[in-house]
Order: C-alpha cells, then sequence, then structure tokens
C-alpha cells in the first residue's frame, strides 16, 4: 500500500495483477483505520470492490484505461457522485444523493479510478481543521490528538494513513494545500479555470477549486492530468490547463528563479518552519535553481480580503439550501420559520457564522465599504504577484505558519483559526496554481509542508521543482509509522 | 383646485421564445406537466452551474436593435439575493449595473399625436418557477411549487417616467408587444404570462419638475388592465393629495374584479437583494461584428412597413397602421393589394370585411380561411368593374366556406353580370311592367321615385345587373314605353 | 462600522437564519472581532483600483445553442424532496 497510484496503474493496466486485489488490500487496510481517524463519511467496501471488478473486467476487454486504471482515489464529500451520499459534512445535506455525478468524478470513472469513498471535511469546506464537519472530527494520522487540518481533512488523511493511493479535495484559501502540509502529503491547487467546477459543491465560486492529493510529485501530475482541461458545463473552465509530461518532472530546476516573499513570513511563523524553508531553499539552489527576493506587499491584506469575499459567495451559495426540493426540512408554522428553521439547525456554527458575515457584507450600505473594497483589493493582490513574477518564476514560501495544532485548540477562536491560512489564501485571491509539498518533520515528528506558486497554468513547473526536492529527500519524504496503528 | 400630471413608468417582462432555458437545456414549452421540464441546474442542485443560451443573447440584442438601444460590448449577470420558494437557487441570475442594451425608445401615438418614449435599459435574466396558492379548500396551509418556468430566459424592458397617462401606457405596450411579435422573440401572450407589466405610478402638480412619491402597481393581466390600473391609481392618488394625505411608496396588487389596486398584504422586511457580480458566468463579451450581424438580420419593423405601405401602396396613414398590426397582415395585405391592383381598395376589403369576421371568431390572419390570393382575385373583379360590390360580398361569404375562386364561383352560383343592352333592356322593362305606379310616378317628373325602380332592377337581378348600364336601360324603356 | 445584536438580527431575517438567543452575545463578539480584524482594508488606498469579482485569465463568454436535451435525472431528484404532492413540492403557505 506504499506503493505509488503510478506503480499500481502500471499494474493493473499491465495484467500483472487484478483491480480488485489492489481494492480488497486498501479496503481492509481502511476498515482497520478509518473509522478511528475519522476520514470518512461515507464507505461501502461492496462498492469499491465492484467498481474494480468492472475495471478487470474492462482491461480484460482491451479497453486501455491510462495510468490510473484500478488506482483507489478517496473524493472529497462535496464533489457530487450519482447515486452515492453527499453531504458536504453538512446536516442539512444529510441522506442527499445526487442524481448526477461531478465532471471531476466522471473523468475519473472513465480513467477506471476506483473510488474508496466519501472524505470528511470542514461543512461545507468551511473550516481549516475537519473540527467543523457536522458529524466528527477527523484525527491527523501522524498524531492523533492533532487536527489534520482543513477543509479537506479527511482527504489529506486518508492518503497520509494509505487508505486510499490518491484523494481529490477542493481548496478555496487553501483546503488542500494545508491539510497536505499537516498531513505531510502533496496536494495540489490548480490555476482557477484548469479543472471544471461542475459538481463541486459551491463554497466561493470565484475561488472554489479541485485538487489533488498524493504521496509523490508524479502521482499528483496523474491525478490533475486526468481532472484538468475544458468543460463546457463550467463556462469559467479554460482549455489551457495543460497535461503535464510525467517525465519532464524530472528535469531538474536549474536556471529557474525562485522568490522567496521575506516581507510576507518575516513574522509569526515558526522557527522549525522557519528553518525548513531555509533549508528547501539552500537545496534547490545547489541543484542550481536561483533564489531571489520578492515582495508581496499587499498578501497581508488577503486574510481579511478574503474573509469579506469569500463568506458573500457563499451566502448566496448557501441560499439553495431551504429545504423545499431536498436536504434537511425542520418544521415551522409557516414559510418564514420553516426556512429559518431549517437553516438554523441544518447549519453548524461556522457556516451560520460566514453567512451572516457575507450577507452583511453584501448588503445595501455596506457594499461598497465591504464586499467592492474587498474586490478591489484583491486586484492589488493579483498585481503583486504578477510582478513578483516578472522577478521569479515561482513563488516559494511555507504553506502554514504552523505545524499541526491540537484538536479543540482554536476552534472557539475563529479568527485565529482564520489567521492560520496567512500564507495559502494569497494564491487563492490571485487564481494561481499552488502546490504544497512535505518538506520534512519537526522535531516531534510533525509534518512541515513548503509551498510553490507559479503562473497560471504552470503546474507542471510546480511539480517539477518539487519533484526535484523529493528526489534529494526521499528518506525525509517517507512517511512514518502511522499512529493509528500504534495503538491498533 | 392643484391640476396634477400623471408620471408613469412600466417595466415589462418579455419571455423570450427559445427553444431551451436561458441557463439549461430544459424544453420551455408552457402547460407541461408540473415539475416535467426540470433538470439539475433549474433546480438549484448543489454543484451545478449556468450555460448562457446564445439565442436568449441574440433575441435580446434584437430586441435592443429594433428599439435603438446601444447595445453593451460588455455586460455582466449578477445575482439578485432573494427567499421564495420558487426560486430554486436563492438568487436570480439577472443584469443589474451593467445591462445588455441602454437607451432607446418606443413611439406612441395617442391623441392624434407621436411621442417617444424613452428606455432606460433592457436586460436579460432568468424566470422564477410557479407557487399555487390552492384555494377553496378548507385548512389548505400549503403553496404548491412547479418549476417548469425556472429558467426560462426573460428580459426587463425599462421605460422612462415619460407615460404620462393609462391610454399612453395602453399605446407604448400595444407597440412594444407589436415590435416583439415582429421580431418573433416573444409571443406576446399577456394570459399566458408571456409578457408581464408593473407600472410605477405617480403624480405631481402640472409643472412641476420633481416627481412625487411612486406606488408599483402589479399584477396587471391584460393591456386595458394595465390601463384601468393606472387610471385608478392616478385617482387614488389625487384624492389622497387633495384630501391633505401623503403617498406612501408601497406596491399594490390591481384586483381586475373589484377595479382597484390594494397594498401587498405581507410582513417581509424591505427588500435588500444583495446584488453582486455572478461568479459562475463570464461578462458577456460581444464584438461589434457580432452586433452588426443581428442588426443586419434584423425583420422589417412595423414602423417601417408602415412607412413602405404609405409609400409603395400610397394608402392612407390610417389604413396603414392597422395592416400592420402584425407582420402576417401586412404580408397579407401586400399580396392582396399586388393581386387586385387596387391598393386602398385592397385595404378597404381588408379592414372592414376581413377583420370584421376575425374580430367577431378571434381569428389570426393566418388562420382565415381566404387566402390571399383568391382575394386578391375578388377585389380585382370588383376593381374591374366586372362585378359589382354587393356580388362581391355574395361572393366573399361564399368563399369562406368553399375552397374555389371567386371566377370559378360566380359562374358556377349563376352571378355573373348582366351587362349586355339585351338583357338589361329586358330587366328593365320586367321591372316597369311589374311596377306600374311608380313608373308613372317617374314619368310624371317624380325623379326620386326613380331610385325605386333602380333598387327593384337589383333586387330582382340578385345584384347582378350593371349599376350604371341598368339606369340608362331603365330610362330608355321608360322613354319608350 | 459598528455590528450589534439589531444588525445581527436584520441581517439574521435577511439570511433566513434562526439564532438561538444563548448563542447571540457570543455569535455578536465573534462578528465584532472578525469585523474589527478587516477594517484595516479600509486603511488601504483603493482609488482608481478595478475590482476583480472573478479571475478569469482572459477567459472568453462560450455560449450554448438552443437546443432542447431533456434531463434524465428528473425522477431521481425529484425523489429528494422532503415534501410532495402529486408533481409538485409542496412547502408551508406563503402568506
Amino acid at each position: 500500500m506504499r506503493e505509488t497510484a503510478e506503480s499500481i496503474g502500471r499494474s493493473v493496466q499491465g495484467r500483472e495483477r487484478p483491480a480488485v486485489e489492489v481494492a480488497r488490500s486498501f479496503v481492509e487496510r481502511a476498515e482497520r483505520t478509518a473509522s478511528r481517524l475519522g476520514t470518512y463519511l461515507h464507505r461501502d467496501a461492496e462498492r469499491t470492490l465492484a467498481m474494480a471488478r468492472d475495471v478487470d473486467a474492462r482491461i480484460a476487454a482491451g479497453e486501455d484505461l491510462g495510468p490510473l486504471a484500478g488506482v483507489p482515489v478517496a473524493l472529497k464529500d462535496n464533489l457530487c457522485t450519482r447515486g452515492i451520499p453527499t453531504t458536504c459534512g453538512s446536516r442539512i445535506l444529510e441522506g442527499y444523493r445526487p442524481p448526477y455525478d461531478a465532471h471531476v468524478v466522471e473523468r475519473l470513472r472513465a480513467a477506471g479510478a476506483v473510488f474508496t469513498g466519501k472524505t470528511n471535511c470542514d461543512e461545507f469546506a468551511m473550516g481549516s481543521s475537519t473540527e467543523n464537519s457536522a458529524y466528527f472530527p477527523t484525527r491527523n494520522p501522524l498524531d492523533l490528538e492533532r487536527v489534520p487540518g482543513g477543509s479537506s481533512g479527511g482527504s489529506a488523511a486518508t492518503v497520509a494513513a494509505l487508505e486510499a493511493a490518491l484523494a481529490l479535495g477542493s481548496d478555496t484559501g487553501g483546503s488542500v494545500r494545508q491539510p497536505a502540509a499537516f498531513c505531510g502529503v502533496f496536494g495540489l491547487k490548480p490555476t482557477y479555470g484548469a479543472v471544471s467546477r461542475y459538481g463541486l459543491v459551491a463554497f466561493a465560486s470565484s475561488l472554489d477549486q479541485i485538487g489533488p492529493f498524493a504521496r509523490t510529485a508524479r502521482d499528483t501530475a496523474l491525478l490533475y492530468n486526468a481532472i484538468c482541461g475544458r468543460d463546457e458545463r463550467d463556462m469559467t473552465s479554460r482549455a489551457d490547463a495543460k497535461q503535464i509530461q510525467v517525465e519532464e518532472l524530472e528535469r531538474g530546476v536549474k536556471g529557474m528563479k525562485l522568490g522567496i516573499p521575506r516581507d510576507l513570513i518575516a513574522e509569526g511563523v515558526d522557527p522549525e518552519v522557519r528553518a525548513s524553508l531555509d533549508k528547501v531553499a539552500k537545496t534547490l539552489s545547489d541543484e542550481g535553481a536561483e533564489i531571489v527576493d520578492v515582495t508581496l506587499p499587499h498578501a497581508r491584506y488577503s486574510i481579511a480580503t478574503y474573509y469579506l469575499i469569500a463568506p458573500a459567495e457563499a451566502s448566496s451559495n448557501l441560499a439553495r439550501y431551504d429545504g423545499v426540493r431536498y436536504g434537511f426540512r425542520a418544521k415551522g408554522e409557516d414559510l418564514q420559520s420553516t426556512y429559518a428553521a431549517t437553516r438554523g439547525k441544518g447549519f453548524g456554527r461556522e457556516v451560520r457564522r460566514r453567512i451572516l458575515l457575507g450577507t452583511y457584507a453584501l448588503s445595501a450600505g455596506y457594499y461598497d465599504a465591504y464586499y467592492l473594497r474587498a474586490m478591489k483589493i484583491r486586484t492589488l493582490i493579483r498585481k503583486d504577484f504578477q510582478d513578483a513574477f516578472a522577478r521569479a518564476d515561482l513563488v516559494l514560501l511555507p504553506t502554514t505558519p504552523t505545524p499541526p495544532f491540537k484538536l479543540g485548540e482554536k476552534v472557539d477562536d475563529p479568527l485565529a483559526m482564520y489567521l492560520n491560512d496567512i500564507f495559502s489564501i494569497p494564491a487563492s485571491l490571485a487564481g494561481a496554481p499552488a502546490l504544497s509539498f512535505p518538506a520534512g518533520m519537526t522535531r516531534s515528528g510533525l509534518p512541515i509542508g513548503m509551498q510553490l506558486v507559479g503562473r497560471p497554468f504552470e503546474e507542471g513547473t510546480l511539480l517539477r521543482v518539487a519533484r526535484t526536492w523529493e528526489r534529494r529527500n526521499a528518506d525525509a519524504l517517507r512517511v512514518p509509522a502511522i499512529a493509528a496503528d500504534a495503538r491498533g | 383646485m392643484i391640476a396634477y400630471e400623471t408620471v408613469v413608468g412600466l417595466e415589462v417582462h418579455a419571455q423570450l421564445k427559445t427553444a431551451s432555458k436561458i441557463f439549461c437545456s430544459c424544453s420551455t414549452t408552457f402547460g407541461a406537466r408540473p415539475n416535467t421540464q426540470v433538470c439539475p441546474v433549474c433546480l438549484g442542485l448543489p454543484g451545478v452551474l449556468p450555460l448562457l443560451n446564445e439565442r436568449a443573447v441574440r433575441f435580446a440584442a434584437m430586441t435592443g436593435l429594433a428599439v435603438g438601444a446601444r447595445i453593451a460590448e460588455r455586460s455582466v449577470f449578477s445575482r439578485k439575493n432573494y427567499f421564495y420558494p420558487d426560486l430554486p437557487k436563492g438568487y436570480q441570475i439577472s443584469q443589474y449595473d451593467r445591462p445588455l442594451c441602454v437607451g432607446g425608445g418606443v413611439d406612441i401615438h395617442v391623441g392624434g399625436v407621436w411621442k417617444r418614449i424613452g428606455l432606460v435599459r433592457i436586460h436579460l435574466e432568468e424566470d422564477a418557477g410557479k407557487s399555487i396558492h390552492p384555494e377553496g379548500r378548507e385548512g389548505v396551509t400549503t403553496t404548491l411549487v412547479d418549476l417548469n418556468r425556472s429558467g426560462v430566459p426573460l428580459i426587463e424592458i425599462v421605460s422612462e417616467p415619460e407615460i404620462r397617462s393609462g391610454a399612453e401606457a395602453y399605446d407604448y405596450l400595444m407597440r412594444l408587444k407589436q415590435i416583439l411579435v415582429y421580431l418573433d422573440v416573444c409571443d406576446g401572450n399577456m394570459e399566458e404570462g408571456s409578457l408581464r407589466c408593473d407600472a410605477n405610478v405617480s403624480v405631481r402638480p402640472q409643472g412641476q419638475a420633481l416627481f412625487g412619491t411612486k406606488t408599483e402597481v402589479k399584477n396587471m393581466n391584460s393591456f386595458r388592465n394595465v390601463e384601468r390600473a393606472i387610471a385608478f391609481e392616478t385617482a387614488r392618488q389625487i384624492a389622497l393629495l387633495n384630501a391633505g394625505g401623503r403617498v406612501v411608496q408601497e406596491t399594490l396588487l390591481w384586483n381586475a374584479d373589484k377595479g382597484t389596486a390594494e397594498p401587498m398584504r405581507s410582513k417581509e422586511e424591505a427588500h435588500d437583494y444583495r446584488y453582486f457580480p455572478e461568479p459562475d458566468l463570464l461578462p458577456l463579451d460581444l464584438t461589434p461584428r457580432w452586433i452588426d450581424s443581428v442588426r443586419s438580420e434584423l425583420p422589417e419593423l412595423p414602423h417601417q412597413v408602415r412607412e413602405r405601405l404609405t409609400q409603395e401602396f400610397g394608402i392612407p396613414e390610417y389604413d396603414a397602421e392597422v395592416l400592420t398590426e402584425t407582420r402576417s397582415l401586412a404580408l397579407y395585405y401586400e399580396e392582396v393589394a399586388r393581386r387586385a391592383g387596387n391598393a386602398k381598395l385592397a385595404s378597404n376589403w381588408i379592414m372592414t370585411e376581413v377583420n370584421g369576421i376575425r374580430n367577431k371568431e378571434g381569428q389570426a390572419i393566418d388562420e382565415f380561411p381566404i387566402r390571399p390570393d383568391r382575394l386578391g382575385a375578388l377585389v380585382k373583379m370588383i376593381a374591374e368593374d366586372r362585378i359589382s360590390g354587393k356580388i362581391g360580398k355574395q361572393l366573399f361569404e361564399l368563399m369562406l366556406t368553399r375552397l374555389e375562386g371567386p371566377e370559378e364561383l360566380v359562374k358556377s352560383q349563376g352571378l355573373l353580370p348582366i351587362d349586355d343592352d339585351a338583357s338589361l333592356r329586358a330587366l328593365a322593362r320586367d321591372v316597369i311592367a311589374a311596377n306600374p305606379g311608380p313608373a308613372a310616378e317617374v314619368k310624371a317628373g317624380k325623379e326620386r321615385t326613380f331610385a325605386f325602380l333602380v333598387g327593384q332592377a337589383m333586387k330582382q337581378s340578385r345584384g347582378r345587373a350593371h349599376p350604371e348600364k341598368i339606369q340608362d336601360a331603365l330610362r330608355k324603356e321608360l322613354e319608350t314605353s | 462600522m459598528p455590528i450589534d445584536e439589531t444588525v445581527v438580527h436584520k441581517v439574521a431575517a435577511l439570511s433566513r437564519l434562526e439564532v438561538d438567543p444563548s448563542e447571540e452575545p457570543r455569535l455578536v463578539k465573534e462578528l465584532q472581532s472578525i469585523l474589527a480584524y478587516v477594517e484595516q482594508l479600509q486603511a488601504l488606498d483603493v482609488s482608481g483600483i478595478e475590482p476583480t469579482s472573478q479571475v478569469d485569465a482572459g477567459g472568453k463568454t462560450t455560449l450554448r445553442e438552443d437546443r432542447v436535451v431533456p434531463s434524465d435525472v428528473r425522477d431521481e431528484a425529484l425523489a429528494q424532496a422532503p415534501d410532495r404532492d402529486g408533481d409538485y413540492f409542496r412547502v408551508p403557505r406563503v402568506v
């Protein structure tokens, strides 16, 4: 199970071993660990095995499924799966079964991937710890007392815990990268528009992107390749997304310019995280990259900007959960009280908080001061990146200021939780591709993630740099003994 | 007593005649079984995204061009947020601060005067579904929702507050509808809701520049009701002001049965739609080339046809106006006029005979049984004096239920005119013989009785006698008898 | 721009969200602290800056052809309804 997705796909497509055998070993693994980790909201071993048998039949019939043949992939529970529960970690969608598949789900089915289940997440992807799931929290496989990050905590944890070879999450302000960093895996937020959002339950439409989790740079590329590209059902999806040639990732970083935004990371960064950044920079410099300073002068405003834009869009996106056509409905005396009770009881605290905040930011009299102003500052942040990319090919910075924190540590202080996203949000506002890759461990054995941000549609370049680091640090990156096992 | 001026602005919603909805591929057909024309997009399921219909954009641009509006090369969709059970997403995708069409106007003709009503804007948006509130059943406390209409494309056409009476509003609506129907972008059916109108009504002392407080009147299901509602609301406001009261800005619902407008019974809070740019749609960018191509493909518009008919056929403006009511009627007329070779006579026949029957039967011109080739042949016979108008009418009646042309019918029905001398003289002799008294009176110089003899001759010949020649024949016979 | 209980009530009504009275003081405090943090944006000069409402990265408007494609998921979709009356969705009376 430590095997890469690349190797699984090759052996299944090469008929060296049936997909069903691969699936069974992952299912057995999940049976042992998933409930303790809280990685899945919905898991159906029979369905997983049936998908694997179908893959075997297709291969037997001579179909060439490509590199993901028989590869076990986990799906965040905000990706619509036809006939399979999709709750977004919310009570308001308890029991909801979408009548259609998300674009990425269709793509993965066609590619012969085998779904392990729907992973736990912060409700409607709002959160940074997966503690906002309405059902149960997810635990960090490397330290069960700590959070896996969020909102795609279940997807990151399930890959780290070897319950799935790959996973999809969604990233609005860091929800793929931050849990990837906290769980010691790769997590890519593609360029806005690179992956169709059709069937991704919307949180903040102008920021949401679906992204892959994997344990290697090459596996990350394979999953990205399977989901990227123009989809006519999403007007904001783009044909510019390029397939990554996996062998290109081996070409090293000679001559590349990596910019470090020293101004942004001057304060509040854990010393071990800072040391890790220096080590990565040194390694890449040794490999022939040039390290330069860049500035992102407006990035320090990004959290404030984000916490106006994202809740504003969310307040509108979540208006459809009214108990009329699907999902939970509370009993009320009349229509208005039914609405209020349905939404008041159906949504958790963080979601309600953001709906109120977003409604406020859009309401008459406040729109200009809040929402409009935030959109203008978003322009300035995008411009910062454009300027940085005039000086450097990529921007290198930590994914998070600290290693994973403990469950319950920030759950009562929303602002402290938000501030954890300071390094991931700027790329989200700019729409730029960004990758978190495992950069080693703290002395106490907690993972540290480093982040690369690139020009639009340069996902391949990000992975090439990360692959260079990965090659030099194969040992440092090996997933350590999983806490879940130790206690098992 | 102060003289007041009425100030009205109209907001018209027109459903566009596209095959599919504005943001999904569901059918727009009216009257289907509830919730059969729905899909994840128009049901507002989690995770769906809107896809803009090209024809909806084209139809909206055509309308804008037809009324002389400027078509924006970039327009933007926004979300209008409010909760209602028939609004599946909790927001309506509409255009707000950057509409597709800006400006333009509609020319109206009231009291013999032409006047232009300016337009503020025309924008694209999606329709909501339908809420049905079952009435009459005791204890019914539910509302039923049908989403077949959810996502049907609409344009909203907003006029400047330049309408000054109910009659002007009526004419504005007639002409706007005429344009939409000529363009074939909307069927203009107010009963089925494909055309809807809300009125913003205020009054102000004659000569005052500042507008008075306005009320919004909704729920009018015909143009006549719009006219009545405006008259009612204007009178109400004036009476209120004259009594020392103040107009309150509010929404009123027109009750056609009672002929009154009543405040909407609802305790909802003040509207705050929280508009913001729709992130799921890119700005709508149209190239000047695309706009030009739409312009070049515009069909002839009512005023253009009107002008052409007066110039090409020399008919009076009034006739042209009646005959251009619909595009089909104008086409019908043109063919009749060409075949008849007498434009004015053709116009008269259509305005009186054809429209008389159509109005009685509620028939569209395309359903009228006498097609223009046959009517043209009939009018031509009259124009060439081959039959009298009276025979013409008899033939017309026959043609309503029979397929033959007038030439055949005139023969088979024995309606050929009597215009040869011998037959006319014989007829005259018969009439004089049968009416000795009147004949004697005429001979004695009582000219007025001559008309009676002519009438008798026409009657006896069932109108076939040539009206002038029979007079000659009678005179001659009277002289010789 | 302060946010207090009155504003929270108004915004909660606009959002159709029932707020438990016992939760309210804490909610007001949380929102106040977030908005206090957000206040830092007021210090920036944004005159002449165009707003970014979406990152279109040079994207072009694409339009859908006007063609009817009946949905094959209607029954599956309607089966999700919390309450129905025949073909209709049913909700408590609007007025």
